[in-house]
């Protein structure tokens, strides 16, 4: 009798063969995106550490102060856990939960600069050594390209976490991880910045964390890339 | 798969053996044709051994070959633009499943065409669960939808075909 087993084309087989090396299985999004979170939150103190906390704090109180940013933090780690699943062939959340959590995300961001804003209007000064007040522009520089670094660097741990565990839609699930690094750092960062206005706030803390999403997407892109080089 | 993972070319072929059947119908039902199938099963196998790292035991491995599979076809549609091609095709089907709870309403012939005239979506959920036996669950999990809407979507689309089919048995009556 004919076996009618499916077997793999000659070519296939040899593609196999060339790279049979044991590769050790993937965690699960849970445990990606709780080995990511101690990294973000190292990161995220460092910046507090250095520059101190902001003048207004007593003005704000510890729960736009320290409770905003906590939860700004969970929903960090909440976007890196869908994105590890975003990249699981079988385990995608449903569409909608995915977009509206991110978009819940970036709300829960503008609404707290908001709030800032409106109880401290003011914000405080920030003073260099020298006692001279640093001006508005130099803020705006030092907060961008100070938090979009900070970003930078997290989405890269976070992208030696995911190494291997990006097996389908390495951009969506890149994007979400590196939106869930730029909120992160933000948590952090906003502890320590003075400033209020929203065209700071927005403009130099927002497009750090857009810049981290794009990075985030490119270096997802490019891991699978990597991945689909022959050995 | 973990004997797979640990180096095994045997557990490799024993994969291809268990699922390159289903996957190449699932792959011809997407595309529409069985020419582009087998090109795109190969790629799902290739790519399955690239991603192996990426597989966790937690995970059934039938859903996960799957969900690589229509990963496979959407790049290779979005990188070929086949898109018209693609429904320009539907019209022979030549690899298109028949259920077997459609089987007493008409021919293969009819199925076949009744469940190419059903929405995409509605189409491949109710494949998904009445041929290849997946829960709405794993579904849920190949498409990126909830198992509500796997769900829904496998109902509405048999109750489609049965609709169509029944009125074909009419006006042939």
């Amino acid at each position: 009798m004919m076996d009618r087993t499916p077997r793999p084309p000659e070519a296939l087989m040899r593609a196999i063969a060339q790279d049979l090396r044991p590769v050790k299985p993937a965690p699960r999004p849970l445990r990606l995106a709780l080995e990511a979170a101690p990294w973000a939150l190292l990161l995220s103190s460092l910046v507090l550490l250095a520059v101190g906390i902001r003048g207004d704090s007593g003005i704000l109180g510890p729960l736009l102060t320290w409770g905003a940013s906590a939860a700004q933090f969970a929903l960090a780690i909440v976007l890196v856990w869908i994105g590890a699943h975003e990249g699981t062939p079988a385990g995608r959340l449903p569409k909608q939960a995915v977009y509206s959590t991110a978009a819940a995300a970036l709300l829960v961001v503008v609404a707290i600069t908001v709030s800032t804003l409106s109880i401290s209007p003011a914000g405080s000064a920030l003073r260099v050594p020298g006692g001279l007040p640093v001006p508005p522009w130099a803020m705006d520089l030092t907060c961008g390209i100070g938090s979009t670094v900070a970003g930078g660097i997290l989405v890269l741990l976070f992208s030696w976490i995911f190494r291997n565990s990006l097996a389908i839609r390495p951009s969506v699930a890149g994007a979400l991880y590196g939106a869930g690094a730029g909120i992160a750092i933000n948590a952090g960062w906003r502890i320590a910045c003075p400033v209020t206005p929203l065209r700071h706030a927005l403009g130099a803390h927002g497009t750090a964390i857009v810049a981290t999403m794009l990075l985030g997407a490119l270096i997802g892109r490019l891991l699978q890339t990597r991945g689909r080089r022959p050995n | 798969m973990i004997r797979y993972q640990g180096g095994s070319l045997e557990a490799f072929q024993d994969i291809y053996a268990e699922l390159a059947s289903s996957v190449r119908r699932y792959l011809s039902h997407l595309a529409g044709g069985s020419e582009i199938a087998d090109d795109l099963l190969q790629e799902t196998f290739l790519q399955m051994h690239r991603s192996r790292a990426a597989y966790n035991p937690a995970y059934a491995v039938r859903p996960w070959v799957f969900g690589l599979a229509r990963n496979v076809f959407l790049m290779n549609r979005r990188a070929a633009r086949r898109w018209a091609q693609v429904h320009e095709s539907r019209e022979d089907l030549p690899e298109s499943p028949v259920l077997p709870e459609a089987d007493s309403l008409g021919s293969r012939d009819e199925i076949r065409r009744g469940i190419a005239s059903l929405a995409t979506d509605q189409a491949e959920a109710l494949l998904l669960h009445h041929e290849w036996g997946f829960s709405f669950d794993e579904i849920a999990g190949i498409l990126g939808i909830s198992a509500a809407a796997a769900r829904a979507r496998a109902s509405r689309g048999m109750a489609d075909l049965r609709a169509a089919l029944t009125g074909l048995q009419r006006a042939r009556a």
